[in-house]
């Protein structure tokens, strides 16, 4: 970082955050505690405390409507169209689905029934 | 007259289907309505819509007169009226690039104050800052976040994720939450007061415990009720059984009842409080079996149990007079099972997806 030099505003911010925050790292380890923007760390899902993972869909990674948790088929809603809004709003497999809390909060307004008018439901472009 | 004794027989079916004492149901559904559904007529007869969006759980207040509906597009909370089934306040706490996410919750006794579990979402300058998940207490007159707190430490396994249930005694001073542990805090600190080793017992493919809109109860005020598992300190074998809180004192006995299979749904209590079921499920995915467990509340026992073919998803519920037992969720329908025969009846057409919200259920 010492070869790069902030030319705009914000750019500027982001070193004064850099600085305040690595100045409290060194306080912190004068005073033998850890600041708290140094808690977190990179942890698995599966792990428990489960991580907190804000709600939306970027976080969330999962193969697709083919299949269930276990590789099959059994564990699916059937049909699968029962299943489509649920995951809608949680986002539990959101290659195929609209992410209702970020940025397609309308994709449902057309459709009240998944399984019978699903073809009222429009394609997302992102 | 063959078709005349068949269309009488048809007719006496579905009137056999008819819970003696009909009540309403207010069910969340997608896009953005609540469903009254009309036991008696097995028909939704009316839909509420709600401006802030998308409802994710319901709660009844202990007089049975409002309903609180949470609502995730917006993460608003619409109170409902139980009588008029109007809405009578509506806000949304996301306010430009500031929002907050929580499901369910609770309103106090004098219906102020609702209290949840809150994630707070700040824009900053080069990124979104997402806070843990905090004790969040909402004002309802004001419309506002007007308080949060660290959930301790030890805690957070506990009821840090968002399928937790509350409950506020009914002096307004405790606040309980039923996770992985049952926590009491003090409402005024928002400090952990007492934690009890009892589990809400957590399903795979059941979704009633959780979300805060579907806690059974006895329905006196004060007193909850509910199955939880409990492990012995010492091999620790899960057993299942039953807890009664009283809610001011904060004092509870738990009676085991038998080792705790895979899965159990929420524990649904006839009228008369002497009689309850729940939905007790083995193995998972293709394999898995579910089944109506019947308990006598007198002797803490189970009388009856009979499989049924469950959903891959589903809730469970119970009509207002105990006659009738619900399975719905994930769907369009609601699949209704006599509760002396454990037998499907009837499947009534709801003609729209039911949302996670839940089942409310007022005379």
């Amino acid at each position: 970082m010492k070869h790069l030099r902030a030319i705009n505003k914000k750019a500027r911010r982001i070193d004064d955050a850099v600085t305040q925050m690595e100045a409290a790292i060194e306080a912190a380890a004068t005073s033998g505690t850890t600041p708290s923007d140094m808690e977190e760390d990179v942890v698995a899902l599966q792990q428990a405390p489960r991580p907190h993972v804000p709600m939306g869909c970027t976080l969330s990674f999962s193969p697709g409507w083919e299949v269930d948790a276990g590789g099959g088929t059994a564990g699916l809603c059937q049909p699968v169209e029962r299943d489509i809004y649920d995951c809608y709003v949680t986002c539990f497999w959101p290659v195929q689905v609209p992410d209702h809390v970020n940025y397609s909060p309308d994709w449902a307004s057309n459709c009240a029934t998944a399984t019978k008018d699903w073809r009222n439901l429009d394609l997302v472009f992102p | 007259m063959q078709k005349i004794r068949f269309v009488l027989a048809a007719g006496l079916a579905a009137l056999a289907t008819i819970p003696t004492h009909a009540a309403t149901l207010f069910m969340g559904a997608y896009p953005d309505v609540l469903l009254v559904f009309d036991e008696g007529k097995g028909a939704v007869t009316q839909k509420i819509k709600l401006d802030t969006g998308l409802p994710t759980a319901m709660s009844l207040s202990d007089d049975g007169k409002r309903i609180y509906v949470s609502t995730i597009t917006t993460s608003g909370i619409e109170v409902i009226d139980a009588a008029s089934r109007q809405v009578v306040s509506k806000f949304s706490l996301n306010d430009g690039p500031y929002r907050v996410r929580f499901y369910g919750g609770v309103a106090d006794p004098a219906g102020r104050y609702f209290y949840t579990i809150v994630t707070k979402i700040d824009k900053e300058m080069d990124r979104y800052k997402v806070s843990k998940p905090l004790y969040g207490v909402i004002d309802l007159k004001l419309g506002k976040l007007v308080r949060t707190a660290e959930i301790e430490k030890e805690d957070e396994k506990a009821i840090g994720g968002f399928r937790v249930a509350f409950k506020v005694s009914g002096d307004g001073k405790y606040l309980y939450a039923f996770g992985e542990k049952v926590i009491v805090i003090d409402t005024a600190t928002l400090k952990a007061t007492d934690r009890i080793d009892l589990a809400r017992p957590e399903g795979t493919g059941l979704e009633n415990v959780g979300f805060g809109g579907s806690l059974e109860t006895l329905r006196t005020p004060g007193q909850y009720v509910s199955l939880f598992n409990a492990a012995d300190p010492y091999i620790h074998s899960k057993m299942f059984g039953l807890a009664r809180f009283d809610l001011n004192s904060r004092q509870f006995d738990f009676t085991p009842i038998g080792p705790a299979p895979a899965a159990m749904a929420s524990l649904e209590i006839t009228p008369d409080g002497k009689q309850a079921y729940t939905v007790v499920t083995n193995g998972t995915l293709g394999s898995k079996r579910c089944e109506f467990w019947h308990m006598d509340l007198s002797t803490n026992a189970v009388v009856d149990k009979a499989e049924f073919p469950c959903r891959s998803r589903f809730r469970f519920g119970m009509s207002m007079d105990g006659a009738k037992l619900y399975i719905y969720g994930a769907s369009f329908d609601i699949e209704v099972y006599d509760a002396k025969t454990l037998k499907l009846e009837a499947t009534w057409d709801l003609g729209n997806d039911a949302t996670g919200a839940g089942m409310v259920a007022v005379p």
